[in-house]
């Protein structure tokens, strides 16, 4: 019954695969800082000997820009979605199992934070958490980047919350629950066995989708320039360059085309899950 | 005990009015068709229903506690050892995503303390105990490898696993077909004996309660309408509802094309139960005093209670 994977799967895991190589080994492959400033190369088109990708008119190097924005561009979306799902199954799951006051509370807090659209949210929330009452002063790139990860984490946690409360609501009615509660279990086991083992392919699913839309996220928060700065993620390359689009395209062309690679796999990858969830469930 | 919903269209009474009483180490039958409240009567018996609008009424003694009156968690303790349940479909009952060896040492576990290594192994031999052939090999399987009456046998297993006192079986058999149907309840009956547990054994079909209970109590819309020793009960019965009951079960001697008799009509609206006799819009033998007044419980001598003003064998009662 197992539906072979198709062409565009094993290309979108393929990508990831090597998107998670760059992230993480990055920096130990024989490729220059990405601020290293090129002087003889400035606006270097694509294909140039040693500068693969072009240079842009500060004399970046493109392609170790974004052997760089990986990092960054990955590990905000893994830690974002990471900690937001982690939150927002706790919440959803706990409010959907025991019902009542709480669920109610968890419920309208999700409704409300989803009712305000992904990017203004932390939009919103960057701006007052990443700025310092002397406009002089510079906010470090740490505070930045912690400020960063906040907020795309809150806009996470009702997505994937609301997904936990609705599977939760759909399997701690299954007789098998009623079955554990005869044999005497104590509520905690029986979510940690047998709520939660059934809620989380359809978290993982959506975690996937939920790590494009941080991507994106990310990268529209840096070209409004409340990202991170100094093009050290792919969103911040585009910032970057969008200055001159005219004289150098191609210092954007790179990185849009890598961010969009990305947040594809991403899709696809969850749709994939998704459907096979969905047959799962039609068998059982 | 009385159970009542509270719904839209208002208190729904699920259960009115049962006492039972499970002589340790006998199996009791609780009969009727669906919806006359036997599942939630057990249900609620074991404390398992849960929800806001739910209102129980009256008390269930188990082995001479409270269980009404007690905390949660010492209600949590009488689960599993104390009491157990089988529970009605065995497609929904285990968790599809865990092996089988992991749901039925679950229990061991947790509530009698046992090791990992021992809980296994104590799996395996409750597996053989419901005559699974190679256990060991089962334990490692998931529940959708596993065919109805597999599944059953382990829902079996599971609920034994803590030696339970009292042991709820709640219409074990209905989806299963009816050659494995005899096999799981030969398995119940032995078990009960080698156990020396009590059973309650909830069902539709007079015919399983007829070989595996000692006494049967016959529900109707959430009331008990007669309740007799097995033996008694089809020597000797009164309702007219019991009898209709038992007629409607096919028969393997019934000519090829002859109608099965049924009981005609529906249960009365749970939301809105009639003045009289619930039965008496359904009862071939119904006089007017049915339909305005309600009959009480009575006792026809030796512990043979009914429900029912013109009880079969009476001088008025007669077909209409």
């Amino acid at each position: 019954m197992r539906r072979k994977h198709t062409i565009p799967t094993y290309l979108a895991f393929g990508w990831l695969a090597v998107s998670a190589f760059l992230a993480v080994f990055g920096s130990f492959l024989p490729v220059d800082s990405y601020q290293t400033i090129h002087g003889d190369f400035i606006d270097s088109p694509p294909f140039t000997s040693g500068h693969w990708f072009g240079v842009d008119s500060n004399g970046y190097d493109i392609f170790s820009g974004i052997v760089n924005g990986a990092r960054l561009s990955i590990f905000v979306a893994l830690v974002s979605v990471g900690i937001g799902g982690l939150i927002g199954s706790v919440l959803g799951i706990t409010a959907a199992y025991y019902r009542g006051k709480f669920d109610t509370v968890v419920s309208t807090g999700f409704n409300v934070v989803l009712s305000v659209p992904n990017l203004v949210l932390a939009l919103a929330l960057v701006a007052v958490l990443a700025t310092n009452v002397d406009i002089n002063e510079a906010v470090p790139t740490w505070r930045r980047l912690t400020t960063l990860v906040i907020s795309l984490t809150v806009v996470i946690i009702p997505i994937l919350g609301r997904i936990a409360r609705a599977a939760t609501l759909a399997w701690s009615g299954r007789e098998f629950v009623v079955a554990a509660r005869s044999m005497g279990m104590r509520d905690r086991h029986i979510i940690v066995r047998h709520i939660v083992p059934n809620v989380l392919p359809a978290l993982i699913a959506v975690g996937f989708l939920a790590v494009g839309v941080v991507i994106i996220a990310e990268a529209s928060l840096s070209l409004l320039g409340v990202g991170i700065p100094d093009g050290a993620s792919w969103g911040g390359m585009i910032a970057r360059g969008r200055n001159d689009l005219e004289y150098n395209p191609h210092a954007l062309y790179f990185p849009i085309i890598v961010l969009a690679l990305t947040v594809i796999s991403t899709n696809h990858i969850g749709d994939v899950l998704r459907g096979g969830l969905d047959r799962r469930e039609g068998r059982l | 005990m009385n159970i009542k919903f509270e719904t839209p269209r208002g208190l729904l009474e699920a259960v009115r009015n049962v006492n039972l009483e499970i002589p340790a180490g006998a199996s009791v039958g609780i009969v009727g068709e669906s919806g006359s409240g036997k599942t939630v009567m057990s249900r609620a018996a074991m404390g398992l229903l849960s929800g806001s609008n739910v209102r129980r009424e009256g008390t269930v003694v188990f082995d001479g506690k409270d269980l009404t009156a007690m905390s949660r968690e010492d209600v949590r303790n009488e689960f599993g050892t104390g009491m157990a349940m089988i529970f009605q479909d065995p497609m929904t009952a285990l968790n599809p995503v865990r092996r089988i060896g992991a749901q039925i040492s679950e229990g061991l576990r947790l509530r009698l303390g046992m090791d990992k290594r021992a809980a296994m192994a104590r799996s395996a031999e409750l597996l053989a105990l419901v005559r699974i052939p190679d256990p060991q090999s089962m334990l490692r399987k998931f529940p959708y490898q596993l065919s109805g009456g597999m599944r059953q046998r382990v829902m079996i297993a599971i609920a034994i696993s803590c030696n339970p006192k009292l042991l709820f079986a709640d219409e074990p058999t209905t989806a299963l077909d009816v050659t494995v149907q005899s096999q799981i309840l030969q398995i119940l009956s032995d078990l009960r004996r080698e156990l020396k547990m009590s059973m309650v054994l909830v069902t539709h079909d007079l015919g399983v309660v007829a070989g595996n209970t000692d006494f049967v109590a016959v529900m109707y819309a959430g009331e008990v309408v007669e309740q007799a020793t097995t033996t008694e009960l089809f020597a000797n019965m009164k309702m007219p509802y019991t009898e209709a009951l038992l007629k409607s079960i096919p028969k393997i001697d019934m000519k090829s094309g002859q109608r099965l008799p049924v009981i005609e009509g529906r249960l009365p609206d749970p939301t809105d139960r009639p003045i009289g006799c619930g039965f008496a819009s359904r009862c071939s033998y119904v006089q007017a005093k049915c339909t305005t007044e309600h009959p009480p419980l009575v006792d026809a001598g030796n512990g043979h209670l009914f429900r029912c003003w013109f009880p079969l064998g009476h001088s008025i009662a007669r077909k209409v």
